[in-house]
């Protein structure tokens, strides 16, 4: 029996009049990876976002390890996310530090980590995704694809249990796509819990162990990948699929 | 809560009608119950004599511009009040056996500091009016002098009486007697007031006025010091009863005792045989070294001073700033609005008034409030407006990723502010507090309203001093220049060091 490390229980999320999340009810597994898709404006990002609490949900649970995310005071809401790494679409590596202060910061300042040992740390992981050489540099003075690598391993820094990625490649070059696929691979059979809002059909096909189809607000369908894009159930998904796989 | 907001912006415009007017308006009724000080004979039954024996020290404010009754001259390169009413308030103070202190302001500043209790009496050729009498208690006069012209050499042919200043510019000190003479006296004649006589002199000089009205011992000193100008009897109308001290209302005892000494000073003639001609020798004596260049002393005391003003101000200005940003941009509506309030009652009142309300206003509460401290707070508390708003411009500068990242990796809100947001905006803002800090600088200028002895209150004093109008101001100009130059060169060489670390 598979231990429930994310469980979801009928989220909403409300912004103002618009419902972008209607009532959402899943749950992920301790190693498994999860691939979200769907076309834009489904809520993908929210839900994402509502799983460590970026976004306050207003309806609903969100329970990390048995404890309910929802309601819960800053402090604890802290203890919880260093444990939820998250990777962002446009990066938000910190412009004013080097690349190597951007991954030890968070170690240093919270974890109480001496700064030695976060730097050791800093530079397995940035051997891991193949930057080490770009320790001393500022991230304005690296590429796109090499950002979301220095972001992935920023968030790896914190040893979190599982990984959230949002949109991790839409606002790569296509050339620079794949160098980030490949970490997001390794992260993924090492065995890091992942979920992953993407756009990259391909990796969703190959990596991930299920696949949750979102559109207007609803979970459509959920299957694993091989079932889900040779025979997608609902109408919407069916509709999806034909525009994204021509 | 939006009622909160009003009810707030309704407490601090009400604050300064509550302080300083109350002061006023309680001399203005006793006024009616206490007649003419000038009668010496009168019960005293008040305490005023025997606070100032307590407190060992009598207060005594002049505007010491006014050669020969009070100005400044320099004795080992310190500053040394002399003049005829000097020796006055010193023999005053001895008779009743208490240490003298001089405090030097601007004439139409003393009445409000004798108000507030700044000073405990007003020895500075003040004339008795009908109207002073309201606000304050005169004691005997011991000096009574005609009012002159002070003008240009060259014009001695054209200007010969009162008469031929119709249609022409004549200044006078403001709230002096003289000024009063202007208006009523000479109607055809364009009146112009400052605040310094000796500003006035230099507006002669530089033919803005054909001619300024002063006291006759004035104009005389004046004319003998300087040879471009020429000084004679405006034999206009003498309304006022001659020249006393002016204590608070209902000083009696204190009156009676200053009456004392009065009676003494007119029967011995001590003002015409003795400290008259003593001050006239200090006069001459310091005509000798009456280059600007020798007083640099007081410049670097200005200096020294303006520096502190700055300094102190901005370290608090930034802290106050920082933390008002940080209200206006909490959640929390109440010190939201705290914020709003502050920031917008500050930006929107002059400095000049916020100088003068902290020293006079705060300081009716707070006897002992310093001058140099009260212009501090005054600074401070403009500069932390100003700085908020740049900071929390700055905050609002820095993308929502930036902080969401931090959140994410477990960072709390406070160490996500001080370690992510602060350094980033920072860097954004510098060019901005910059600025702020060079206007600083500049503005300090402003607290020798207060009687600062900062660099502008400093120039003042060379100014009168050598009757020297322009070099003393041409001087400061430059000093001022070097100091912000010298400031910005420092702050554009850090903005390169944050730069090179990016």
């Amino acid at each position: 029996m598979p231990t429930k490390m994310i469980e979801i229980k009928n989220l909403q999320k409300k912004f103002k009049n618009n419902i972008v999340l209607k009532d959402i009810s899943e749950h992920v597994d301790k190693g498994q990876v999860i691939c979200v898709i769907g076309p834009s404006g489904a809520g993908k990002s929210t839900f994402l976002r509502c799983l460590n609490a970026l976004e306050q949900p207003t309806g609903g649970q969100v329970l990390f390890e048995g404890q309910n995310l929802i309601g819960l005071n800053d402090k604890k809401l802290d203890q919880l996310r260093e444990k939820m790494g998250m990777v962002f679409q446009g990066f938000n590596l910190f412009p004013n530090m080097t690349v190597l202060k951007n991954i030890t910061i968070a170690p240093v300042k919270v974890k109480n980590i001496d700064e030695e040992q976060a730097s050791k740390t800093a530079m397995n992981l940035l051997t891991k995704v193949g930057l080490a050489d770009k320790a001393q540099q500022y991230p304005d003075q690296l590429s796109g694809g090499q950002k979301q690598r220095v972001a992935i391993a920023r968030a790896l820094a914190m040893s979190p249990e599982v990984m959230l990625f949002d949109e991790p490649t839409s606002a790569l070059d296509p050339e620079m796509v794949d160098e980030v696929l490949k970490v997001m691979r390794d992260l993924a059979e090492s065995g890091m819990t992942m979920v992953v809002v993407t756009h990259e059909m391909g990796f969703a096909r190959e990596v991930a162990d299920q696949i949750w189809f979102m559109a207007d607000g609803y979970i459509q369908e959920t299957g694993e990948p091989e079932e889900f894009f040779s025979h997608p159930s609902s109408p919407r998904a069916q509709d999806f699929l034909k525009k994204v796989l021509k | 809560m939006k009622g909160f907001k009003h009810l707030l912006m309704l407490i601090i415009i009400a604050f300064p009608m509550l302080c300083t007017p109350i002061t006023a308006l309680a001399a203005n009724e006793s006024s009616s119950t206490s007649s003419s000080a000038t009668n010496s004979s009168q019960v005293a039954s008040d305490d005023s004599l025997q606070k100032i024996k307590q407190k060992g020290t009598l207060v005594v404010g002049m505007s010491a511009d006014y050669p020969p009754y009070e100005f400044t001259t320099k004795e080992n390169g310190k500053t040394k009040y002399v003049g005829f009413e000097v020796s006055l308030a010193k023999q005053f103070a001895k008779d009743i056996g208490v240490r003298l202190v001089i405090k030097n302001m601007d004439f139409d500043s003393l009445l409000v500091a004798l108000e507030t209790g700044k000073i405990d009496a007003i020895i500075s050729g003040m004339n008795v009016t009908n109207e002073r009498k309201k606000s304050v208690d005169f004691s005997n006069t011991y000096y009574s002098g005609d009012s002159y012209f002070l003008i240009n050499k060259g014009d001695k042919d054209k200007l010969v009486s009162a008469k031929s200043f119709n249609g022409k510019t004549v200044g006078a000190q403001n709230g002096t007697l003289q000024s009063t003479l202007i208006s009523k006296e000479m109607p055809k004649a364009t009146g112009k007031g400052l605040a310094k006589l000796s500003s006035l002199v230099i507006g002669l000089q530089s033919h803005k006025y054909d001619g300024v009205l002063m006291d006759a011992a004035t104009a005389k000193a004046y004319a003998a010091n300087n040879s471009n100008l020429y000084a004679f009897n405006s034999k206009l109308p003498n309304t006022a009863g001659g020249i006393a001290m002016a204590f608070p209302k209902g000083d009696t005892s204190l009156v009676n005792a200053a009456n004392q000494t009065i009676k003494k000073v007119n029967k011995e003639q001590l003002i015409n045989k003795e400290w008259i001609p003593q001050a006239s020798q200090y006069m001459k004596s310091y005509k000798k070294q009456n280059t600007v260049l020798s007083y640099w002393r007081y410049f670097a005391k200005g200096i020294k001073y303006t520096l502190i003003i700055t300094v102190v101000s901005v370290i608090c200005g930034f802290l106050l700033g920082t933390l008002f940003a940080l209200m206006r941009l909490s959640k929390n509506k109440f010190l939201h609005s705290i914020a709003v309030c502050y920031i917008e009652f500050l930006r929107g009142t002059p400095m000049m008034v916020q100088i003068m309300f902290v020293y006079f206003g705060i300081g009716a509460i707070i006897q002992s409030l310093p001058a140099l401290l009260a212009g501090i707070i005054a600074v401070s508390l403009n500069s932390g407006a100003y700085v908020a708003e740049i900071i929390r411009s700055g905050i609002q500068s820095i993308p929502l990723g930036q902080t969401e990242a931090a959140r994410s990796l477990g960072m709390s809100k406070n160490e996500t502010f001080r370690y992510v947001i602060m350094p980033q905006a920072l860097k954004n803002i510098w060019p901005a507090l910059g600025n702020e800090l060079i206007t600083l600088l500049k503005d300090s200028s402003l607290v020798s309203v207060i009687g600062v002895s900062e660099l502008m209150y400093q120039t003042q004093l060379v100014q009168s001093a050598t009757y020297k109008g322009v070099l003393p101001l041409f001087i400061t100009m430059i000093i001022y220049f070097i100091l912000t130059f010298t400031l910005s060169r420092v702050l554009l060489y850090f903005e390169g060091r944050m730069k090179h670390a990016h």
